[in-house]
């Protein structure tokens, strides 16, 4: 039979009975409702038996009477296991010492994010943050309410509208969202507007300042056209001159362009070859043999060799050897000419902005010479024509 | 219990239809196959071993012969034998023919 309730919490005990009347002392027992169970003859005059550890000490006028002998066999339940642990002390501060490990190292600040911050560097908010008390290895029961944690640091970062803290077990996000401030306008230096080449103007806007030439006129390098200084030559008011001049400028170009055009053709022959690299040692693995074609281009793939997560020193590289032709073309000297025009005009271009504008060419000289078509064009380019200078001197 | 009083309970129990082991002193033994023995309203041990067993009643004597004979669980009213039982007899109530 199963132990009584709470058997296990007050203690059972298998007892062995030795004496000539058993049977008269477990009809005792009975008559005194002392519970026992499992009772298993196991000798002539010996019996054994299960009783709770309470009733156990209640036996003995019973065994005086009876003239029986008791001897313990096993002991069950919690009243020894105390015992037990008592003999393992150390095992059992172990484990206690471990579960306060846990705790503590649990109730430990290990990491604070920093989300939202853009133009407050997330250095700063972790200043702040210390001067708060938010820093790893913090108890966080240590830490303030985490409503006044974010006031005191919206308080502490002046250019942020919000901050919200939150503590997600071990991990503090600081969350900030910024106040939209307008982009502070750069610092200029008084100055004047000058030409920077030659030109004819053909437009002028001043924003600030005092344009001092018109649309048509001619300018030279360096030239003011728009002053920077207001007012009276003998007190003036120096501002920083600002605005926009158009101006026709002229370039002279001498062009060479060749009548017979070369370009490279790929006939759709390749063979490939593949290295292993280590370093900058390479072993060939496919593709041996003379390359059979008379001109080529090699266009080479690293591959990274991983393992796993691993990427190992090695690389795998692949060679393509692409056969390729190349194919004369004659051209007229007309088309000649067209082509060098064309490349002249991409220059152009390059050169003075995306906003100029040839407004008219024209060729002036223009002659075929050991197969190549020799110009001279005269390029006349509406274009920006404007550089500061700094006005020094006067206060 | 009197002769007067006996004779009322029985005559009680018959007259409301009650099983006769709940008015009178008799045993209500149960088997479970050969394996469990209940006995109800027992009067204690009379002998004990692993082979034989002796109950004593409120009249009269049970025996239970068997091999492996364990009291599992043992009550004022009620006892569990558990073994591989072979026989039960019931001694000295040979007087109570109907």
């Amino acid at each position: 039979m199963k132990p009584p309730l709470m058997g296990k919490i007050r203690g059972y005990v298998k007892i062995q009975i030795r004496g000539q009347h058993t049977e008269q002392l477990l009809n005792l027992l009975l008559a005194k409702r002392i519970t026992i169970w499992d009772v298993r003859r196991t000798d002539d005059h010996q019996v054994s038996l299960f009783i709770i550890v309470p009733d156990f000490f209640r036996l003995r006028p019973f065994l005086k009477k009876t003239g029986c002998r008791v001897h313990v066999m096993e002991r069950y339940g919690l009243p020894f296991s105390i015992g037990q642990v008592r003999r393992r002390s150390f095992f059992v501060t172990g484990a206690f010492l471990f579960l306060l490990g846990l705790y503590m190292l649990s109730s430990l600040v290990w990491t604070i994010e920093v989300k939202g911050n853009e133009s407050i560097s997330t250095e700063q908010v972790l200043a702040a943050a210390h001067e708060e008390g938010i820093y790893p290895f913090q108890w966080t029961f240590r830490l303030k309410e985490t409503e006044e944690l974010s006031k005191a640091l919206h308080a502490k970062l002046s250019s942020s509208s919000w901050v919200g803290v939150t503590r997600q077990g071990t991990k503090i996000v600081i969350h900030i969202v910024e106040s939209t401030v307008p982009k502070s306008r750069k610092l200029n230096n008084p100055r004047n507007i000058v030409a920077s080449t030659d030109a004819v103007i053909t437009s002028i806007i001043a924003e600030e300042g005092k344009a001092i030439v018109k649309p048509n006129d001619r300018v030279k390098k360096g030239q003011v056209l728009i002053s920077g200084a207001l007012g009276s030559p003998e007190s003036p008011l120096i501002v920083v001159a600002k605005g926009s001049i158009r101006g026709l400028v002229w370039y002279e170009y001498s062009i060479q362009s060749p009548l017979v055009s070369k370009q490279k053709v790929m006939t759709g022959q390749s063979i490939e070859k593949s290295y292993v690299q280590l370093g900058q040692r390479r072993l060939q693995v496919s593709g041996y043999g003379q390359i059979p074609f008379s001109h080529y281009e090699v266009k080479t793939e690293f591959n990274d060799v991983n393992v796993g997560m691993l990427t190992l020193p090695l690389k795998w590289v692949k060679e393509k050897i692409m056969e390729v032709q190349i194919v004369e073309e004659a051209q007229e000297q007309q088309e000649a000419a067209q082509i060098g025009l064309r490349h002249a005009r991409t220059d152009i271009l390059a050169k003075y902005g995306p906003n100029a504008r040839v407004v008219t060419e024209k060729i002036l000289h223009q002659k075929t010479e050991n197969g190549k078509v020799k110009l001279k064009v005269m390029f006349e380019v509406e274009q920006s024509i404007t550089e500061e200078q700094p006005i020094i001197g006067t206060s | 219990m009197s002769r007067i009083m006996r004779k009322l309970n029985q005559w009680t129990a018959h007259l409301f239809d009650l099983p006769q082991d709940i008015v009178s002193d008799v045993p209500r033994v149960s088997l479970i196959g050969n394996r469990k023995l209940f006995v109800e309203n027992h009067r204690g041990i009379v002998h004990f071993s692993n082979e034989n067993m002796r109950l004593s009643l409120a009249k009269g004597e049970l025996e239970v012969t068997g091999s492996e004979l364990v009291i599992r669980g043992i009550w004022t009213e009620e006892i569990c034998i558990e073994g591989y039982i072979t026989e039960v007899k019931v001694h000295g109530m040979e007087d109570a023919k109907p």
